[in-house]
């Protein structure tokens, strides 16, 4: 077994940032589907916040997981993230023919099943034997669904798969409904999966090392989020109407701002606490 | 090459009870899909094969990670994931590009695909290891080049697992990509099938659907690659040489591992078309 090595004391316990990330998730994935009730387009940020509040919960499952020396860098755990995460939103999305209340929950519960199996293969059946890995790596396949399901959805303001196969174009004036220029067709997802990828295997994999804090690798998650949210603003003007891809651009860029400019704050704070060349601080372990 | 300098996981051996559950996962999967849409069991066998392709090929990239950007280490300066992810995803693309002409075209192109871009990978990293940083290749695993002869122990600086890139990692890095690209491909394509087949009478057209079919089985073969190659790469922990590294006798628990994954992801992928 391995040893465990703290990352950063103090912060914020894992299981309420669990908390707070699904909970925060799932109310604005919801609040996305309000589109559909009140046939407006509007709303479809909320899907990028939903992915931002998913990767900043899921930044924190990676340091958890990472805390334990997997042996081949953070990137990977991003990665297993995102691609059991694309398999568990896509088949979320087709729930919605029961019910399109049941894609975000849904998406939620199949991911666990696919992350608790693939976790418990690399614990076990790889012997890698790290006590959280089952749990960290269900965590992060839920994130990753999340992350999909909400930048998905701020895309192209649904996330019902009948919805995302079929998009419009205008033929001499006519609207005729295309199934190559949909969300799917047009394999908008491979850009929304590299985005949400990057998202989430960057921050702690930049903050990380020997004074890595909380709040700074926290921020850095915020700021990773929101600039991928802000390239798919850019994004959803092909299936979106200007309002609100307007609306969209403009809230991703004011957050995005507002996360750089904390993130260098802190990294200014973190940098000036190491003015003087001390020895490198042991925060624990062997 | 842990992220924060603690001991690497990932003992030796086959956890037996665990690897007759992985077991147990596929013969589950695989009862699934006969139940609920028997025309799709073909391809899930094909699914299940190319992950366990993918985590096979994967063991014989000479995978350096950081030690070996600082020339402390042999192999490619980076993870198992991140190379996997790159010759896969090339020989994805050839293999995708040839779909067309059927199955074993298309199996070749992904293979020659991804051999191709790690041919190419190996040769520029051992350009820049030799001329650049100015290190023979000397492996720290064995004392002889398996293939050439070529002896290693004289060329091997004091305080390193050895440097560069010797001609057997080479060779593995051309076999892992070939490997890697064959079974990235044979996922698309059975699931190319599935949906070219299932899509049109979902939906009541054939309008498009061809895009349709190419776009979902890309994106799905893309996440069950990622999926495989990483549990390949927390198999391996780190770094390995290639096929005469002590760590290559591990890859038996990689493709009960990745065949299991693949199954769950696969079963999930098949049964889209159905509910």
């Amino acid at each position: 077994m391995s040893v465990k090595i703290e990352a950063s004391e103090g912060g914020m316990p894992h299981d309420t940032m669990l908390g707070i990330g699904v909970v925060g998730a799932l109310v604005c994935l919801y609040i996305v589907y309000l589109n559909s009730l009140m046939s407006t387009e509007v709303f479809a940020f909320f899907g990028g916040l939903a992915a931002v509040i998913a990767l900043w919960w899921g930044t924190d499952s990676i340091k958890t997981l990472c805390s334990y020396g997997l042996g081949t860098g953070v990137p990977s755990a991003g990665m297993i993230s995102l691609g059991s995460g694309v398999i568990a939103f896509l088949f979320a999305s087709k729930l919605a023919g029961i019910s399109p209340l049941l894609v975000p929950i849904g998406c939620i519960f199949i991911a666990a099943i696919i992350g608790a199996i693939l976790g418990f293969i690399s614990d076990k059946v790889l012997n890698m034997n790290i006590p959280v890995m089952t749990r960290m790596i269900a965590e992060l396949t839920i994130v990753g669904s999340l992350t999909m399901l909400g930048f998905t959805a701020m895309v192209s303001g649904s996330f019902i798969f009948t919805d995302l196969i079929a998009g419009s174009v205008s033929f001499l004036g006519m609207e005729v409904t295309s199934y190559a220029a949909s969300v799917i067709g047009g394999c908008v997802l491979a850009t929304i999966f590299m985005l949400g990828a990057i998202a989430i295997q960057h921050p702690f994999n930049a903050c990380l090392g020997p004074n890595e804090s909380w709040d700074r690798t926290q921020m850095c998650a915020l700021e990773c989020g929101f600039l991928s949210m802000l390239v798919v603003a850019i994004m959803s003007v092909a299936f979106l109407s200007l309002f609100a891809v307007v609306i969209s651009f403009a809230i991703s860029v004011i957050l995005w701002g507002w996360s750089y400019s904390e993130y260098i704050k802190l990294s200014k704070r973190d940098a000036f606490a190491w003015l003087d060349s001390k020895p490198i601080r042991e925060v624990g372990g062997e | 090459m842990s992220a924060l300098g603690g001991g690497a996981a990932g003992g030796e051996g086959i956890n037996p009870t665990a690897s007759l559950i992985a077991l147990v996962i596929v013969l589950v999967a695989v009862a699934v899909v006969f139940v609920v849409y028997p025309a799709a069991l073909v391809p899930l066998i094909g699914v299940i094969i190319g992950g366990v392709l993918i985590s096979f090929g994967v063991h014989f990239v000479p995978v350096g990670g950081a030690p070996a950007a600082m020339g402390q280490a042999p192999g490619i300066a980076t993870g198992v994931a991140m190379l996997a992810a790159g010759g896969g995803l090339a020989g994805l693309f050839g293999g995708a590009w040839a779909a067309e002409f059927g199955i074993a075209i298309s199996l070749a192109a992904g293979a020659i695909g991804g051999g191709l871009l790690m041919a190419i990978t190996c040769l520029m990293v051992n350009v820049v290891y030799v001329y650049a940083m100015g290190i023979p290749a000397a492996s720290g695993k064995v004392d002889k080049d398996p293939i050439t002869g070529d002896t290693f122990p004289a060329y091997k600086s004091q305080g390193t697992e050895g440097h560069g890139l010797p001609f057997i990692s080479y060779v593995g890095g051309v076999l892992g990509g070939l490997f890697g690209g064959m079974g990235g491909t044979l996922i698309y394509y059975e699931l190319l099938q599935v949906y070219e087949e299932a899509l049109p009478s979902f939906l009541g057209t054939t309008e498009g659907m061809t895009t349709l079919a190419v776009s979902l089985a890309g994106i799905f073969a893309v996440g069950m690659f990622l999926v495989a190659a990483v549990l390949t790469a927390y198999n391996i922990t780190g770094t390995i040489e290639g096929p005469h590294d002590p760590k290559f006798k591990r890859w038996p628990r990689a493709v009960i591992g990745s065949s299991a994954a693949s199954a769950v992801c696969g079963l999930f992928a098949i049964l889209l078309v159905v509910i």
